[in-house]
């Protein structure tokens, strides 16, 4: 950055036309008889916002009565230079007048819609959710939270960039060391360009080298809320349509809004469903691996007939063949994620049909291992969070190899290994592992299963919230 | 509270699975045949008598926890003697414990090769459990006890399993008679213990502990849980088998488990002892974290890594010089008898030296 943005000095109409210079965004419109200049980048201003708040007062103004209008709440006198070009950048008209600066917010508010949420979809309950354009996001917010509580800080991130974050937390709810620290992490940030929430998280998380997120991003508003009146602190980036909430354990990975917008026990069923889809995940194409590799006296005499004529045409170990069938299915994955809607069905229909049924027909592969495969790979898009999911389906990968090099015990290696690492995380200073340890066993009614709303009266620990107890629903 | 710090001292509940979780092992696949050799019909009640002593040993402990205020072993010894002079004792414990962490993950995996890869060296799979064990004890205690917890739950679904048995278990096979046909001699009786020690490290763990961890009565109930299991398994293997099958059978609580049969999978005696590296894994940390410990009193100034490596690579080093599963046993055995004289002698040299000081304190005020 050259040294003009960096030292601060008194804001002229010069020296911000040379800051500008090659802009050719920029707008410098001049009223002769009152002696005042508007300097504005038209590609984020709205031309309606700019006539009203600017140009038709100005229009219809008298030389004297120009101190008059600048008393106007609207008009933001500036003083400082640097304060001022970054006004103009985000979207602010400068007016100079009588040796005088004054900034009039005319941003525009053009970007996308609400729309549904692409990756966190619900059965029931809301389906709006946040966008690129945090404005909107923020109303969002702040529509389901009616109370003068929920405060949001805004801050800054990115040495070019410069792109705003706010800070949302609920007063008397929200510990304020967390508050603190979130706002020290953003702070802390030394970077050129933070694109995304999703980047951002990255940037500020406790342990930057683990495989596992340890900040959970979502993309719902009501999920965004459940949060703040948790005690937990939420983070919103401009031009990210996914939030943050600090801090945040492995579990909550796991849980969706439709757990709460159903049946106790439907929302504890599918959250049990979801546990069960890790253990499938994980374990499934790894147990194949280590059982038809070592241990082909676990399989009972009946399924041992039925595998052995499935495997018997296959030229590879069960390891080469197992990694070939879930390299495919990532290949077929990452294909249809990159693709145009349309395109990606077809890749669906190509993947799982020809190259599924050419692979067995071809002696490529077994049966039971396309269906093991298949298997996990749906358990894998089970789990609601994506950057969990994708996560865990590296780690698949690691657990195949080691069910092919040591069998049952290569399996028990990796889970040792993955609870080794798991329990070495920790979320803004708090364990990721809560409430298993540190132990809290009165909630694991809201983490393991989805008890009545009555049963919940009390805030999760480990956000450490400064009023434990919920309001208690009447029944 | 769940923050994370330095300071973060261990909680009842933590204490509990910590305990439980250092002496559950591999060697309950053979505590059934032990207990049937040595003490004959109805050898299962001797769990109780070894309970009563590890208690009785356990408040040994927790007199010099208390007359001690929690401080650590180092502080309470270093204050009555020249630290030169503790040098042999800290090289003594730190020999005793890091040999017996490598003798039970050797154990374990000796079992696991003989029931599954007859073909691979068992040092081969020694590498990767040592490597846990090395990722897992450079983390201190807090994470260890976190890391324990959550394989505890790894490994404690595996109980219900023994419900399959009930309906081939029978009472008459207990007897009425109880210690007949048994051949008890003090070596046999040291071999069993053995499956019990593994509590006497919380001496280890005085200093990370406060008045609310409730140390000594948390680490009773871990003892007291774990007796608990060892005399269910024990009934259950007593009234599965007859005595003379009891007696001759190597691991009857793996060959128990490999009469379980499910539509989709059988003779999962495999996976539940892939399962067992858990608790194996917990043992062993905790007999290498504890050397850990005492090597740093011995090298102060050394680096936690440095140190926690080279006793890692020294128990792996060692680790190939008992070949056989009866060598590793054999030599637990030896070992056992160092570990249950640590266990007695330790805490009563701490009260004998804090009742020295506290009287020279008194005198001196």
């Amino acid at each position: 950055m050259s040294n003009s943005q960096t030292e601060s000095s008194l804001p002229t109409l010069a020296h911000t036309l040379d800051q500008f210079e090659d802009c050719m965004d920029l707008s410098h419109r001049e009223f002769p008889n009152l002696g005042v200049h508007a300097v504005y980048l038209n590609t984020l201003i709205s031309g309606a916002k700019l006539q009203n708040e600017v140009f038709k007062p100005l229009h219809d103004l008298e030389p004297d009565q120009l101190t008059t209008l600048f008393q106007q709440s609207q008009f933001e006198k500036q003083t400082d230079d640097k304060a001022l070009i970054l006004g103009i950048l985000s979207g602010k008209a400068a007016v100079f007048a009588e040796e005088q600066v004054y900034l009039i917010d005319v941003r525009g508010a053009e970007g996308r819609a609400i729309t549904n949420s692409e990756i966190e979809t619900t059965i029931t309950g809301p389906h709006d959710a946040l966008t690129e354009q945090v404005s909107l996001s923020l109303m969002l917010i702040r529509a389901r939270i009616r109370s003068t509580h929920l405060k949001i800080v805004k801050l800054s991130v990115g040495e070019i960039t410069k792109n705003d974050v706010y800070i949302l937390y609920i007063k008397d709810i929200a510990n304020m060391d967390n508050v603190q620290e979130l706002k020290q992490r953003i702070s802390d940030i030394e970077i050129d360009a933070v694109h995304d929430t999703n980047m951002l998280i990255q940037l500020i998380d406790d342990r930057p080298y683990a495989l596992f997120p340890q900040i959970l991003t979502t993309e719902r508003p009501d999920a965004v809320v459940s949060k703040l009146v948790a005690g937990r602190v939420v983070g919103i980036m401009d031009g990210s349509p996914s939030a943050f909430s600090v801090p945040s354990t492995f579990y909550e990975f796991f849980s969706s809004s439709d757990d709460y917008y159903q049946r106790w026990m439907l929302g504890t069923a599918t959250r049990m469903l979801r546990f069960f889809a890790l253990i499938v995940t994980v374990s499934l194409t790894a147990l194949y691996v280590s059982v038809t590799t070592f241990h082909y006296e676990m399989i009972p005499e009946n399924l041992l007939m039925t595998l052995v004529e499935s495997r018997s045409r296959v030229p590879f170990p069960p390891l080469y063949e197992a990694l070939l069938m879930e390299m495919t299915i990532e290949l077929l994955r990452e294909a249809g994620a990159r693709l145009p809607t349309k395109i990606g069905q077809t890749i669906g229909i190509v993947g799982g049909i020809v190259i599924g049924q050419a692979a067995v027909q071809a002696g490529f592969t077994s049966n039971i291992l396309i269906i093991a495969v298949a298997l996990s790979t749906i358990a894998s898009f089970v789990i609601p969070n994506y950057t969990m999911s994708a996560s865990i389906r590296l780690m698949r990968f690691g657990f195949i190899l080691l069910a092919g090099l040591w069998g049952n015990l290569g399996i028990a290696i990796g889970i040792t290994a993955t609870t080794i690492h798991l329990c070495s995380l920790i979320s803004m200073k708090a364990s990721y592992v809560t409430p298993i340890a540190p132990n809290q066993p009165y909630e694991w009614r809201d983490v393991f299963i989805r008890a009545p709303f009555n049963l919940l009266k009390k805030r999760p620990t480990q956000s450490r919230p400064m009023n434990m107890t919920r309001v208690k629903p009447k029944r | 509270m769940s923050t994370l710090q330095s300071s973060e001292k261990l909680s009842p509940y933590h204490i509990v699975i910590l305990v439980y979780m250092t002496q559950f092992g591999v060697i309950i696949f053979s505590l059934p045949q032990l207990l049937s050799k040595a003490f004959g019909t109805n050898g299962w009640v001797m769990n109780l008598i070894f309970a009563i002593i590890v208690i009785v040993n356990m408040l040994l402990i927790g007199a010099a926890y208390w007359m001690g205020k929690g401080k650590s072993i180092f502080v309470i010894l270093e204050r009555a003697m020249p630290r030169i002079m503790l040098y042999p004792l800290y090289l003594f414990l730190m020999f005793v414990w890091s040999v017996l962490g490598c003798l039970v993950a050797k154990e374990y995996v000796l079992i696991f090769q003989m029931i599954a890869f007859p073909t691979t060296h068992p040092m081969f799979f020694k590498i990767a459990l040592d490597l846990l064990v090395f990722w897992l004890m450079i983390q201190g205690i807090y994470n260890i006890s976190k890391s324990i917890t959550m394989l505890f739950y790894l490994t404690i679904w595996m109980l219900p399993v023994v419900c399959f048995f009930y309906a081939d278990f029978s009472w008459s096979r207990l007897t009425p008679f109880f210690f007949r046909e048994g051949q008890p001699s003090p070596v046999e009786f040291v071999n069993i213990f053995a499956s019990y020690l593994g509590y006497e490290l919380i001496l280890m763990v005085f200093p990370y502990t406060d008045k609310k961890s409730k140390l000594i009565k948390s680490s009773i109930i871990g003892s007291l849980l774990l007796a608990f299991i060892y005399t269910y398994l024990c009934i259950i293997t007593f009234g599965f088998f007859s005595l003379r099958q009891l007696q001759r059978m190597a691991f009857p609580l793996l060959d128990l488990m490999a009469y379980i049969k499910f539509p989709f999978i059988e003779r999962v005696e495999n996976l539940f002892f892939g399962a067992f590296l858990f608790t194996t894994v917990a043992t062993v940390v905790m007999y290498l974290w504890s050397a850990q410990e005492t090597a740093l009193q011995v090298f102060k100034r050394a680096n936690v890594k440095l140190v926690a490596g080279v006793l890692v690579i020294f128990a792996y080093v060692i680790a190939f010089i008992p070949d056989t599963l009866s060598d590793v046993q054999h030599w637990l055995g030896l070992f056992a008898q160092l570990e249950i004289g640590i266990a007695f002698i330790l805490p009563l040299l701490l009260v004998v030296v804090l009742a020295f000081t506290k009287n020279k304190k008194e005198a001196a005020s």
